[in-house]
């Protein structure tokens, strides 16, 4: 095969169906696009949050960090008086709401002498500037902005401006500029004391930046340095912080990346079943080829040339609409599509050009290995009878049941296969099974059918059931193209709405209450103080509030995150979370009650009536494990404890949020607006009925699958657009048989039916084998898939209307698609057909 | 410049199609066998090609025993070697005139100017030099047919194989192909083989034998 010979080939190959061709370059470009997409999203975030932790940890080699809500100040002084630490810089961090803007302030509190030594860029100019004038630094109101957070304030040096806190708004003195920070994102630098002091934080720190001695021996320091913190707090590196997040995200990236992944997949079938249509036309052609001397090998060679053109053209296209759809996302919905994993605010666009570009081979892979298993048929070719005989097919596929029975055992068997680290690669492996099973089955399931029908005298119904029973290779190539976008599709539709259904059903059961106040919607600045608590609970018409307090801490003697929520536990919200058992046990004099969440069942390897040790305020709390319970809202672990056990442990006043019961007669509206009226004194806090919230869930439910969404369409619309261009091809390779049936009688019209039968048929044979296989893709992506990478238990619920629309229309649109191919088959005259030679 | 010695050929489960064929060809030489359809003159001619494996027997074409040559071997004899005419013309509908000539030098990898140069010369001697730029759909079944005789010998081949020629032509077509095919066999010096059941085809052969009870003979 040399490069003039494939170049003019290929003139071949674009003469032939060009449609056919741009849908499966469209194909993988799709999926290519969305795994693309979901690389940047995640890589842009990442790359923020990573350059942000970068800078602001300046020249610090560890960290000392602790549960979100943070630790106690004494833990400073014990760290800092290490004698193997050279500096420690403790900090407090924080984000504020912004009033008036649906966003919040980073706000870090530093002692500035330390943090300096560390990162000079806290240093400001003016600062320095100043040098022996009164410094503002002993100004408790005064901030340092980054520029780009005084864009977004919209303020400049000696402005002043206000941002929520936990007891009213907090106004603020802009005292100058820190442009080496910049990088970091929008921040607000101020005194440790004085953001403790201003946001009720005193006593308080989130971190402590720390830079050793050189020549202190480093396991021993760490040591050492460890066995002086609090339980729950830790020494770690500071490029930990970007890790821990990307594990945070890691389910919700799996996902969309295997959705990516089967949008390659059925790309690739498509290029396969694009390249067999083209290979069974070009039958005569390269049996010429062969005749005139090109090798097996050298027409291999070319085919995989031309899949892998295809695949480029996909992957080439796929990249750009990837990164061009990831921009577009990320101004409109930042990093995570709303769903709520990133509180940056920034809008980094940071492409990982390595991923891309393996992303972008995938593709080309994809298609140039779906080219080579076209060339398998094609190696059997016998060329003497291919250019003899007019018969334009590609060998039928196999007809036993072994290998697609040897093959759906496999997917059954890989369904089992435990995820490696938090990879469902045994649910992928066992998907790529069950499709390649069905694909498979498509020949002994067609000859296994069709004997149900009862052979009739009917002319029409005798020649296309014998026609569909021979099931020559084009044939089964476009029923197997059916089968995998129908099964696609369905697996896709049945998971989406059993999630859907699910997420639904639990929304109902969580937010038992009538209303429910947030501290803080955006940040965690705000807190609901017990004034605030109290003075919800006495608005008139308020029958109980649930004050709910969370915390996000590791677990002792584990890795990984775990959230902790406090509220008042009773078995009705035991019932709401569907926790199992769905009572509480009866107080006994053990350790307090604790329900854990579906996800630290897989993560911690928790179990009911263990006891687990949760570092909490400190101190080493122990709690026996009640129960499991559903958690939709999280993919990382989380723990249920009883409101007055945990402050009873903690001493922690406050809450984040309240669940506000009505009294049964209380007119709702009037208590609302009252309950609005108190709920407004706290800046940034929100107000909403339980409905409101249900439907915003789901809102962002819809939006993040609603790629899945597209991309069901899209599978549905390249299967039929398929099924049309192979039906056309088939017509056009068999019009001197319709040539003949016309000289047998048959008119035009019973020539077009007779096609519309077979499609008739090969779409019922397509869609039932697709729905079977896409069941059972759904159920391991419902139970294996979805479970291992979102830990999250749910039922099958089937979309049984969609079902049924789909098939109907698949089944439609094979019967009309091949009517209108034989429609243009017959189009010329019978005489002309039957002594056609090209 | 061919010899086949004491092929035979049985098809899977079915009686011997033929038995101890030997045949001679030399160089400038156009011979034709003549036989009733389904006799194996189509089956001996593929054999003859490497196209299909002979039973018994060798074939030698130019010092070159064939029948015992590889798969790929075999495609790069022929792509150096082999001329074809078929009864279907099998012209590339995507390809003009001259491009479909050129087809085998393409495969030998000769270079683009030496291709034209070749492959006008080729047309020219067909006739068929006014239609190197057209696509073969646009001709005549003749007119193909001596395109196809040009595209066999442009690469100057050993062997120039021809099966049913004629088949698809009216009786002036068919002698235009035919002396075509015997002016290009004599003008390469090449070995030229027909099978064909036309004794009006054959009639343009030097010599003619027949395949007929599974014996090839004179006719
Ligand atoms: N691939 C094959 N398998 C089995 N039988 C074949 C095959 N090709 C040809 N035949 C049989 O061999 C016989 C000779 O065929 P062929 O060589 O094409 O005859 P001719 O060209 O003389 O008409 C016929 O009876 C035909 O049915
Ligand atoms: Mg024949």
């Amino acid at each position: 095969m040399n490069a003039p010979l494939a170049a003019t080939l290929l003139r071949g190959s674009l003469s032939g169906n060009r449609w056919r061709s741009l849908l499966a370059v469209a194909c993988i470009a799709l999926g290519v696009a969305l795994a693309g997409a979901v690389n940047t999203l995640h890589a842009s975030a990442l790359d923020e949050i990573d350059r942000a932790a970068r800078l602001l940890a300046g020249a610090a080699d560890y960290q000392v960090k602790g549960p979100r809500n943070g630790f106690t100040d004494e833990a400073f002084a014990a760290v800092a008086m290490h004698p193997a630490v050279a500096v420690a810089s403790p900090v407090v961090e924080l984000e504020a709401p912004v009033p008036g803007k649906a966003e919040a302030l980073r706000v870090m509190g530093i002692d500035p002498f330390r943090a300096a030594r560390l990162q000079p860029g806290f240093i400001a100019d003016g600062a320095a500037a100043r040098g022996g004038e009164t410094p503002a630094l002993l100004d408790v109101n005064a901030a340092w902005l980054t520029p780009v957070a005084m864009a977004r304030l919209g303020v400049k040096p000696g402005d002043g401006f206000a941002l929520g806190g936990p007891a009213g708004e907090v106004v603020l003195k802009v005292a100058g500029a820190l442009p080496a920070l910049d990088e970091g994102g929008p921040l607000a630098v101020m005194d440790i004391a004085a953001v403790q002091y201003l946001f009720g934080r005193v006593g308080t720190i989130h971190r402590i930046d720390l830079r050793l001695r050189d020549d202190a021996p480093r396991e021993a320091a760490l040591r050492g340095i460890a066995a002086a913190l609090p339980p729950g707090v830790a020494i770690v590196k500071p490029d930990e912080a970007a890790m821990r997040t990307a594990g945070l995200t890691q389910a919700y990236r799996v996902n969309l990346t295997a959705l990516a992944l089967m949008a390659l997949f059925t790309g690739g079938f498509l290029v396969f079943s694009t390249l067999a249509l083209q290979a069974a036309r070009r039958r005569q052609e390269f049996a010429l080829l062969r005749a005139l001397g090109l090798t097996a090998g050298g027409l291999r060679a070319f085919l995989a040339l031309e899949g892998a053109l295809l695949g480029a053209g996909g992957a080439a296209a796929g990249t750009a609409l990837g990164l061009a759809a990831s921009r577009a996302m990320l101004e409109r919905f930042g990093y995570d599509l709303g769903a709520g994993f990133f509180s940056g605010t920034g809008n980094t666009f940071a492409p990982d050009a390595a991923s891309l570009a393996a992303i972008g081979l995938l593709g080309v892979a994809t298609a140039a290995a779906a080219a080579l298993a076209v060339t398998r048929p094609l190696a059997r070719l016998d060329v003497a009878q291919a250019l003899k005989d007019r018969h334009l097919d590609l060998p039928s596929p196999p007809g036993g049941w072994a290998l697609p029975l040897a093959l759906a055992a496999g997917a059954l068997a890989a369904a089992f296969v435990p995820p490696a680290g938090e990879i469902p690669v045994g649910g992928y492996l066992s998907i790529g099974l069950a499709l390649a099973a069905a694909v498979m089955a498509v020949g002994p399931a067609s000859r296994l059918l069709l004997d149900r029908v009862p052979a009739s005298d009917a002319p029409l119904r005798t020649l296309a059931r014998a026609q569909v029973k021979s099931l020559p290779g084009h044939l089964s190539a476009m029923v197997s193209g059916i089968v995998v976008s129908v099964a696609l599709t369905a697996a896709m539709a049945i998971m989406v709405h059993s999630f859907r259904v699910s997420l639904d059903g639990w929304l109902s059961g969580v937010l038992e209450a009538d209303l429910f106040a947030r501290a803080a919607p955006q940040g965690d600045a705000v807190v609901f103080s017990p004034e605030a608590q109290a003075r919800m609970a006495a608005v008139p018409g308020v029958d109980r509030i649930d004050p709910i307090r969370f915390e996000r801490l590791t677990p002792e003697g584990a890795t990984g995150l775990l959230t902790i929520i406090a509220r008042p536990v009773d078995a009705r919200l035991l019932r709401g979370f569907q926790a199992d058992p769905p009572a509480p046990p009866p107080r006994g004099s053990g350790p307090p009650a604790a329900w854990v969440s579906e996800a630290s069942v897989d993560l911690f390897g928790w179990r009911a009536g263990q006891e687990i040790v949760l570092p909490l305020a400190g101190r080493r709390a122990a709690f026996r494990v009640a129960g499991v319970f559903r958690d939709y809202s999280r993919t990382w672990g989380a723990v249920l404890v009883d409101l007055a056990d945990y402050r009873a442990l903690t001493g922690d006043p406050l809450a984040n949020d309240i669940a506000i019961h009505l009294a049964r007669d209380a007119e709702a509206k009037t208590v609302e607006a009252a309950l609005g009226r108190v709920v407004a004194q706290v800046p940034g806090a929100e107000l909403h009925d339980a409905s409101y919230i249900h439907a915003r869930a789901l809102a962002i439910f819809d939006r993040t699958f609603a790629a899945t969404y597209a991309l069901e369409a899209v599978a549905i619309l390249i299967a039929l657009a398929g099924v049309t261009s192979s039906f056309a091809a088939l017509a056009w390779s068999r019009r001197r048989e319709f040539g003949v049936l016309r000289h047998l009688g048959l008119t035009r019209r019973e020539v077009t039916r007779l096609l519309a039968l077979e499609g008739a048929a090969a779409g019922i044979i397509g869609a039932v084998l697709g729905l079977a296989s896409g069941f059972a893709v759904s159920v391991v992506l419902v139970h294996v898939v979805n479970r291992q990478s979102f830990h999250w238990g749910m039922a099958i619920h089937m979309p049984w209307l969609g079902v049924a629309v789909l098939l109907a229309a698949v089944i439609a649109l094979c019967a009309l698609g091949a009517s209108l191919a034989g429609r243009a088959a017959v189009a010329r005259e019978a005489v002309e057909a039957v002594k056609d030679d090209a | 410049m061919l010899q086949a010695r004491g092929l035979a050929k049985r098809w899977p489960g079915g009686v011997p199609l033929f038995e101890a064929v030997d045949l001679d060809l030399a160089p400038g030489e156009l011979v034709a066998i003549l036989g009733e359809s389904g006799a194996g003159k189509s089956t001996l001619l593929n054999i003859v090609a490497g196209l299909d494996r002979a039973e018994a027997g060798t074939v030698t074409v130019s010092g070159t025993t064939i029948t015992s040559l590889g798969e790929d071997e075999l495609a790069r004899w022929r792509r150096r070697r082999v001329g074809f005419v078929f009864q279907a013309f099998h012209l590339l509908p995507y390809l003009s005139v001259e491009e479909n000539v050129a087809l085998p030098l393409l495969l030998n990898g000769v270079a683009a100017v030496e291709r034209r140069g070749r492959a006008a010369a080729a047309l020219a001697a067909v006739g068929m030099a006014a239609h190197a730029q057209r696509k073969p759909a646009s001709l005549s079944g003749g007119e193909m047919q001596r395109v196809a005789v040009a595209r066999a010998v442009v690469h100057r081949p050993a062997l120039v194989l021809a099966d049913e020629p004629t088949g698809n032509l009216d009786e002036a077509n068919a002698a235009a192909t035919m002396q075509a095919l015997r002016d290009a066999v004599k003008r390469e010096g090449a070995a030229g083989l027909l099978v064909t059941h036309s004794a009006v085809a054959a009639a343009a052969a030097d010599r003619v034998l027949r395949l007929a009870g599974r014996r090839l003979g004179p006719a």
